[in-house]
């Protein structure tokens, strides 16, 4: 056995408690970590030599805490240390600690992300390499989105106490959500070769257990228990030789784990007994029992899984429970009655992207008959999800579908030699080619040509633009009327209206709001740039086009393509320091040197730092997330925005 | 993983407040997640045997007390390393104990 990989599981075994019990002390979840990691270094040492103690938690603890009172006496923050409190604090931590760092590891404050990472950090004592592992991102990524997380709890003072019971249901299903996202990410993985992630799982069916005999008497804790019990019962059913996925209803029964499922029921049961109105988990959970409780699949009652959609719809209308009830629907009451359901949610741009829509409907429409619709939808399905396993299990069954007549024309076929074309000058065939994008995604590569509708066409664009600036949707359209018009197919486009392109200008950012951006602390680029776009009211294409060379810094002017831009002392000020004794290139500068598969223009490169020019999207985004918190509607101002009232758009 | 811990007793347990202690430890891997199941199982046993077509019936009690199994314990952990720290502190706790553990396949 490896010495140090026996102290890491014993630091798994025993991290959240002390940590847990630590937190209590010094009131900072990051310094009762790194405090708790000191202890793991002390018990490395001492352990290789001696060995791991009878007790190796109350070790850590003890140690860790020893160095907690230290800090906290060094940091002078004795008035904040009650001096009988630490003496008389148990050397074990109580059980509450754990819940209370599981609210404050899940805190609403915190992107879900972040409280996914610092979980599994806290909770379940991963390394930030094994979380970068599980969700195949890198270990930096992790260990920043952790480092960010500790921060911004502190930031925030969020106090480590279980909430009150005003909040509780709200902190209890932030933390049940964290739970399950990271169950599902293990249970079905949404990238990637595997189509599970096992340790993953384990460890959201360790926490949920752990929250379970913590918060004994909420109904949905138990309710999330049960449905990943009953769900991981499935697991060794749920993948055929060649890891291919097996639908539930295929799944040989024999192999789901009766022991999971036991603990599932137990879990109901407990849920049960905690009473109350069924919420969303014990709902699923009921849906999950319901399966396990069938012999063979022809035995499943579909009427009741159907009924329990109904009520889960009503507390949790997502699109995806939506599809469900579809699916269940279609089990209960015939293909046609589930395929009206999942027809229904096209237009629902939420599901724009989502590979099991077109995977529903090619299932129901195989159920009814139509072969030839339902192979489409199978390819579309594939082309739409990022697991490997489950494309090549959704191309096979696409083939094993009768194909289309050979030399039928597809979608793919026309766009592709729409866009081809030797007319078409390279912008618009860009341009065209984001519109077609869309429309093979939405109706699939492999759909003929000529069964295209103008509906189809219509329900795509008011899905993918519909809530998009009239001038987008209009771009789009013409598009489409360009691509009808050349397969001859003229009314495809017919449903789509012309909008009206507003003239209105968006307002300019209030002169109070401006100030409190200027005395914010803002990065030197951004600033001088802001400011000579105020201060100029020039467009910032124009603006952005300068070069070092352009500018005459007495005269506070500078002259481009006949272009007169000037400005006045705020931008003055800054210029000195944003050229940095540059005298050539482009005035404003990428952050990074571009990649070597992406040379810009010379014109576009600065000739000293080698960096190339802030690009007008960067320009704007930087912008738009710099002043999110200024704008009352938190969308973010635009660049345009900063022209001062009343001045005139001459310039564009 | 999956394991099966089977405990043998390699002689008279040597902890007086075993079945206050031996609840304790039930409860804390329950509700850490670890365990699954667990039992205690009576000191003899029945043995089936077959050899050469022949099958042989045979009522314990068993030979060597090592032959018996006192308790086992099904646990879920991440890793052998995990396992093996859970039976050192279960044969610590009984004390002269042997505990045998293997993989279950799931």
């Amino acid at each position: 056995m490896d010495a140090h990989r026996s102290i890491d599981a014993v630091w798994k075994l025993e991290s959240a408690r002390i940590i847990a019990g630590l937190t209590r002390l010094v009131h900072d979840v990051g310094l009762a970590e790194e405090l708790a990691q000191d202890a793991l270094v002390a018990a490395l040492e001492q352990w290789l030599e001696s060995g791991v103690p009878d007790n190796p938690g109350a070790w850590l603890m003890a140690v860790a805490k020893r160095r907690a009172i230290d800090h906290l006496r060094r940091s002078r923050r004795l008035e904040d240390l009650d001096e009988s409190e630490v003496a008389a604090a148990p050397e074990e931590p109580e059980q509450d600690d754990v819940l209370r760092l599981m609210f404050l590891s899940c805190h609403p404050v915190l992107p879900a992300p972040a409280r996914v990472a610092l979980t599994l950090r806290l909770l379940g004592g991963l390394t930030t390499a094994e979380i970068a592992r599980a969700f195949l991102l890198t270990e930096p990524k992790i260990a920043q989105r952790v480092a960010a997380a500790k921060r911004t709890l502190a930031e925030e003072r969020v106090p480590f106490e279980l909430p009150g019971r005003a909040e509780l249901a709200g902190r209890l299903s932030s933390v049940l959500e964290v739970i399950y996202l990271i169950f599902n990410e293990g249970y079905s993985a949404t990238s990637g070769d595997d189509l599970m992630r096992p340790g993953l799982t384990l460890e959201a069916l360790r926490l949920g257990r752990l929250l379970a005999r913590l918060a004994p008497g909420e109904a949905e804790v138990h309710g999330l228990v049960a449905l990943m019990e009953i769900q991981q019962s499935r697991a060794a059913a749920r993948t055929g030789p060649s890891g291919e996925p097996i639908r539930l209803h295929e799944q040989n029964r024999g192999r789901w784990d009766r022991l999971l499922i036991r603990r599932g029921f137990t879990a109901m049961l407990r849920a049960r007994e905690a009473g109350g109105k069924p919420g969303p988990y014990v709902l699923q959970a009921a849906i999950a029992v319901c399966h396990a409780q069938a012999r063979t699949a022809e035995d499943t009652d579909w009427a009741q899984i159907a009924t329990l959609y109904d009520a889960l719809v009503r507390l949790l209308p997502t699109p995806v429970v939506q599809l469900n009830r579809a699916v269940a629907y279609g089990r209960a009451h015939g293909p046609a009655t589930g395929l009206a359901m999942a027809d229904a949610l096209l237009s629902d741009p939420a599901l724009q992207d989502y590979h099991l829509l077109p995977g529903v409907r090619a299932d129901l429409l195989t159920e009814l008959g139509r072969t030839a619709e339902a192979r489409v939808e199978f390819q579309r399905a594939a082309a739409l999800t990022q697991n490997t396993a489950e494309r090549a299990f959704l191309l096979r069954r696409a083939d094993a579908l009768p194909a289309e007549d050979h030399a039928v024309r597809t979608l793919a076929d026309a766009a592709d030699e729409f866009l081809t074309r030797d007319t078409l000058d390279p912008q618009t065939a860009r341009s065209y080619g984001q519109t077609l994008r869309r429309l093979r995604a939405a109706l699939g590569d492999t759909r003929p040509l000529a069964s295209l509708t103008a509906d189809e066409v219509t329900r795509v664009c008011t899905t993918a633009w519909g809530h998009a600036a009239a001038k987008t949707w209009n771009r789009h359209r013409s598009a489409l009327r360009s691509f009808a018009a050349w397969a001859e197919m003229d009314d495809l486009a017919a449903g789509l209206e012309r909008r009206a392109e507003s003239t209105t200008r968006t307002p300019s950012i209030a002169p109070a709001r401006l100030d409190a951006l200027w005395s914010s602390d803002l990065p030197l680029r951004e600033h001088t740039l802001w400011r000579m776009l105020h201060e100029s009211a020039a467009a910032a294409r124009t603006v952005l086009s300068l070069n070092v060379e352009h500018l005459d810094l007495d005269d506070r002017s500078a002259q481009i393509d006949g272009t007169l831009v000037t400005w006045r002392s705020g931008t003055a000020r800054l210029l000195p320091r944003l050229l940095d004794g540059r005298t050539h290139g482009p005035l404003f500068l990428a952050d990074r040197r571009p990649g070597p598969a992406r040379t810009p223009a010379p014109a576009d490169l600065c000739p000293e730092t080698g960096r190339r020019r802030l690009s007008y999207e960067r320009a704007e985004h930087l912008f738009k997330q710099a002043t999110r918190a200024l704008d009352p509607a938190g969308n973010g101002y635009t660049l345009r925005q900063l022209k001062p009232a009343g001045q005139t758009l001459s310039q564009q | 993983m999956r394991y099966l811990m089977m405990s043998h007793p390699t002689g008279e347990p040597t902890n007086p407040n075993l079945e206050a202690e031996m609840g304790a430890w039930i409860e804390e891997l329950t509700a850490a997640g670890v365990l699954l199941s667990a039992g205690g199982m009576a000191p003899t046993g029945i043995e089936v045997s077959e050899s050469d077509g022949e099958v042989t019936v045979t009522d314990g009690p068993f030979a060597e007390a090592k032959e018996s199994v006192a308790g086992f314990a099904l646990v879920e952990v991440r890793s052998e390393e995990e396992v093996v720290e859970i039976a050192r502190r279960f044969v610590k706790m009984v004390g002269n104990s042997r505990s045998v553990i293997q993989r279950v396949f799931t």
